[in-house]
C-alpha cells in the first residue's frame, strides 16, 4: 500500500506534501493541548517501531500477497499521535527499505494516516452510552482497523488506477491493481480482528493506555 | 475436373518450399524482479530505455510466471540502459552499464538480508530507547 517514487506526476506528490502537512501540524497542535504531551510518546514510539516492521510481514493472498499495516491499531490506541507517528515510520521504511519514496511521503501519509485518525474518531465511539465495555472496545477496534485498511487500499487504489504512467499497457496495470485491491478485503477482517483483541486485552491488563483515544 | 487439378497439386506445392535458419550469436541480458517477499513478479510489465533516448521506451515486454524477462540490447549503444519493471504500483528500476560491445555491470536499489536486518534492528533500538526515555522522564 506504500506508493514508490516514480508512479505519480510531481503535481500530485506535491498536492500530498500540502496535504499532509495541515494535518501533521493540526494533530501536534491536538497534541499539545493534552495534559503532558510527552505522557503518550512512549506508547507512540513502540507503536511506530510495529508499523516500521509490520510492512515486513506477508500475508499470502492468491495470487498475491499483502503485507500489515497496523494503521487501525495506531489510531485506536494513539489518538492524534498516530498521524504524526505513521510519518516519521513512512519516512524510515522508505529511506531504509525503499518501502515507499520520499517523493510520495505526503501521499502515502495521507492514504495510510489520514484512514488512521478516521479509525482513532470510530474507536472513540466505544463510550458513547457511558463506560466503554469489552464487547464495545472489541466492536469499535475491529471496526476502526476495518475501515481504515478498507479506505486506505479505496485511496491507494483510485490514485494508481488515474495515474497509471504513459509507458504501461493500461488494461494489464488496471487489471493488476484491483486484483491488490481485492487481496487487501481479508486483510481489513485479519486486522480489525486483531485490533480487537490488543485493544480488548489492553482494557483488560492496562487501560490507562487506551485514555488518550 | 481442371479445379480437381488444383486443388490437388496447390498443397504438394506448398509443402514443397524449403526452409532456412539462419542465426547469429548476440549477447543477451536477463533479469528476474521479485517483490521483497521473495515472491516473482509474475506477468509483470517491462520496459527498456536505450542510452540514446532515455525517456522513450527503446523495447516492452512482461516477465515470464518466475519473473525472468531476456532481451538483446543494442551493442551499437554504449551507455546506460534503464530496465524498469512495473506491476500494480510497485516496481523498480535497474541500471545496465554497456561499453564497447560488452556489459560493464549493473546496479540496482536492493539491499542485502544481512544490511536490512541491521537496519530494522538500529531503528528498532532507536525508537524503544526513545520509548525508555520518555517514560523514564515520567517517573
Amino acid at each position: 500500500m506504500h506508493v514508490p517514487d516514480g508512479v505519480l506526476p510531481t503535481a500530485v506528490c506535491a498536492a500530498g506534501y500540502a496535504a499532509a502537512v495541515p494535518i501533521t501540524w493540526y494533530s501536534i497542535r491536538k497534541i499539545n493541548q493534552t495534559g503532558d504531551p510527552r505522557e503518550n510518546v512512549p506508547k507512540a514510539a513502540l507503536l511506530t517501531a510495529a508499523f516500521f516492521v509490520a510492512s515486513w510481514i506477508h500475508i499470502p493472498v492468491p495470487p498475491t500477497s499483502v503485507h500489515l499495516v497496523l494503521s487501525g491499531l495506531m489510531g485506536a490506541v494513539l489518538g492524534y499521535f498516530a498521524f504524526p507517528a505513521i510519518l516519521i515510520g513512512l519516512f524510515l521504511q522508505a529511506v531504509m527499505f525503499g518501502h515507499g519514496g520520499l517523493s510520495t511521503l505526503g501521499v502515502n501519509a495521507i492514504i495510510i494516516g489520514g484512514p488512521a485518525l478516521l479509525a482513532s474518531f470510530i474507536f472513540r465511539l466505544r463510550g458513547l452510552r457511558g463506560d466503554a465495555t469489552r464487547r464495545s472496545t472489541g466492536i469499535f477496534g475491529f471496526l476502526a482497523s476495518l475501515c481504515a485498511i478498507g479506505i486506505s487500499a479505496a485511496l491507494f487504489t483510485v490514485l494508481l488506477i488515474n495515474f497509471i504512467p504513459a509507458d504501461l499497457d493500461a488494461d494489464t496495470e488496471r487489471h493488476a491493481i484491483l486484483m491488490l485491491a481485492l487481496g487487501h478485503v481479508p486483510l481489513m477482517f485479519i486486522e480489525g480482528a486483531f485490533t480487537a483483541f490488543v485493544t480488548v486485552f489492553l482494557l483488560r491488563v492496562r487501560p490507562q493506555m487506551l485514555t488518550e483515544s | 475436373m481442371l479445379c480437381l487439378f488444383a486443388v490437388l497439386l496447390s498443397p504438394a506445392m506448398v509443402y514443397a518450399h524449403g526452409a532456412e535458419i539462419e542465426y547469429t550469436v548476440a549477447s543477451s541480458i536477463e533479469i528476474v524482479a521479485k517483490y521483497d517477499s521473495g515472491e516473482p513478479m509474475a506477468e509483470a510489465q517491462v520496459t527498456v530505455y536505450a542510452p540514446d533516448d532515455p525517456s522513450t521506451p527503446w523495447l516492452t515486454g512482461e516477465c515470464d510466471d518466475d519473473g525472468r524477462f531476456a532481451f538483446t540490447p543494442d551493442m551499437s549503444k554504449p551507455g546506460t540502459w534503464d530496465i524498469q519493471v512495473r506491476q500494480a504500483g510497485h516496481g523498480d528500476m535497474i541500471h545496465i552499464e554497456i561499453e564497447k560491445g560488452s556489459v560493464i555491470g549493473g546496479s540496482s536499489s536492493g539491499y542485502s538480508t544481512g544490511q536490512i536486518v541491521l537496519m530494522t534492528v538500529c531503528v528498532i533500538w532507536g525508537i524503544i530507547g526513545t520509548a525508555l526515555y520518555f517514560r523514564r522522564g515520567k517517573a
